[in-house]
């Protein structure tokens, strides 16, 4: 009976896992800009998290625990390559799909531009707050820094970026006018 | 109030939610009465909004659809019925996802669109559309704030607007008469500003009234003969600014 249990667990844990991916994905290539980069890393993860899924106490915690790997992997990476600064070099991958319209692509690929540009701590301060959604604390969990740094990163992600994208709008260069719901 | 009293550290923690509510309630406050922390706020905002949009399209990788798709193939051994209803769900998962991406592409766009007629000033008529869709007390509050905020700025700036407060979902009970603490704060909101509009998706009142079992009763002023989804459509291809609550 136990055995049927734990199969079930694992299932239900693997399905849990396979839910998050897409979204692991997005992070993950919010951080490196590169697709191959992103899904590796997230390939690694879910292995990872497969293999000690008996380290994650609490349920409840599964989003940080997750998150928490595909940053180390990361991190991981970066050290590998020698590259623990913001000055991972990325290709035209950074411009959004082709079946974007031209203004919207205009706008995703000048924030992935603007993002790319920050300093590797900030980005993933602020990638984790903006897109993924976490909470300060939760990312002070994922990161494994005090709440306080969390705030003065995201503070200055958030100036930095205001300067790049606010000035574009007022020169007329960023267009503001993306897409109307059909 | 001078523009220096909140640092932008402190409208982080206003935008994110990380405030208690008196805190919350002050900067609140703040954003009502001073133009420009109401600016610096709405940047913030802006620069989240897109920092989110950026990132929430990228296309998935092949090995990442191909395992999705090995999966959904692992599932069809559950029989034809199980196939069917998996396909019923991908297909509203698709639409869901669908309106989510307008949604958040609109908002992101006039996060912008809204900032840039605060800084500009000039004397055309705004038209916005407030899209109220859940009956979240504190979010049907934020709501009315919003609503208070846009009249107050626009009037203050001597620029002409036109507001719709459109509710979807479980947003309808902000205007139901008899279980909605706000009916008469929005009343008074109506008998001041004479181009404010109510709006109560039809569909959601029949699913409601299916539900309960009984006729559900809106506020006098409410619209109530359009679907949410009609009126979004109608007024974003006349160029109406669009806001979520």
């Amino acid at each position: 009976m136990k055995k049927i249990r734990n199969l079930f667990a694992a299932a239900r844990l693997k399905q849990e896992f396979a839910n998050r991916r897409n979204k692991l994905y997005r992070v993950a290539f919010s951080w490196c800009h590169n697709t191959s980069l992103a899904d590796d890393l997230v390939q690694e993860t879910m292995l990872k998290a497969m293999k000690n899924a008996d380290s994650l106490r609490n349920p409840a915690t599964l989003d940080t625990w997750l998150y928490r790997i595909l940053l180390n992997n990361w991190h991981d990476y970066l050290r590998v390559q020698g590259r623990n600064t913001e000055l991972y070099d990325v290709s035209d991958e950074n411009q959004p799909g082709h079946d974007d319209s031209y203004q919207q692509s205009q706008i995703v690929g000048r924030v992935r531009a603007s993002v790319q540009r920050l300093p590797m701590s900030l980005r993933e301060v602020v990638t984790l707050a903006d897109f993924a959604g976490f909470s300060y604390a939760e990312i002070a969990e994922i990161v494994d820094i005090p709440i306080g740094t969390v705030m003065s990163r995201l503070y200055r992600a958030r100036q930095n970026l205001k300067e790049q994208l606010l000035d574009l709008a007022d020169e007329g260069k960023l267009p503001v006018r993306l897409m109307r719901v059909k | 109030m001078s523009d220096e009293t909140y640092t932008d550290e402190q409208l982080n923690l206003f935008i994110d939610d990380q405030l208690d509510t008196d805190e919350k309630d002050a900067i609140r406050h703040a954003v009502l009465e001073d133009a420009s922390i109401r600016e610096r706020v709405c940047q913030l905002k802006a620069v989240r909004e897109l920092v989110g949009y950026a990132y929430e399209n990228v296309p998935v990788t092949d090995s990442i659809a191909s395992e999705r798709s090995q999966r959904q193939r692992n599932y069809l051994w559950k029989g034809v019925a199980a196939g069917l209803m998996l396909a019923v769900g991908m297909f509203a998962g698709w639409v869901v996802n669908d309106v989510a991406r307008t949604t958040q592409i609109a908002s992101a766009e006039d996060v912008f669109q809204y900032y840039k007629s605060a800084t500009q000033a000039d004397r055309a008529e705004r038209k916005i559309i407030l899209h109220v869709t859940t009956g979240d007390i504190y979010a049907v509050k934020s709501a009315l704030d919003e609503a208070e905020q846009l009249l107050a700025s626009y009037r203050d700036a001597g620029t002409p607007m036109k507001l719709d407060i459109v509710t979807y979902k479980q947003g309808i009970n902000m205007l139901r008469v008899g279980s909605s603490p706000y009916v008469d704060r929005i009343e008074g909101i109506i008998e001041n500003n004479a181009n404010v509009s109510l709006y109560a998706c039809m569909h959601s009142i029949d699913k409601a009234e299916q539900k309960e079992g009984k006729p559900i009763v809106m506020m006098d002023k409410a619209v109530t003969n359009k679907s949410a989804q009609e009126l979004i459509s109608e007024r974003l291809q006349k160029g109406w600014i669009y806001i979520k609550v």
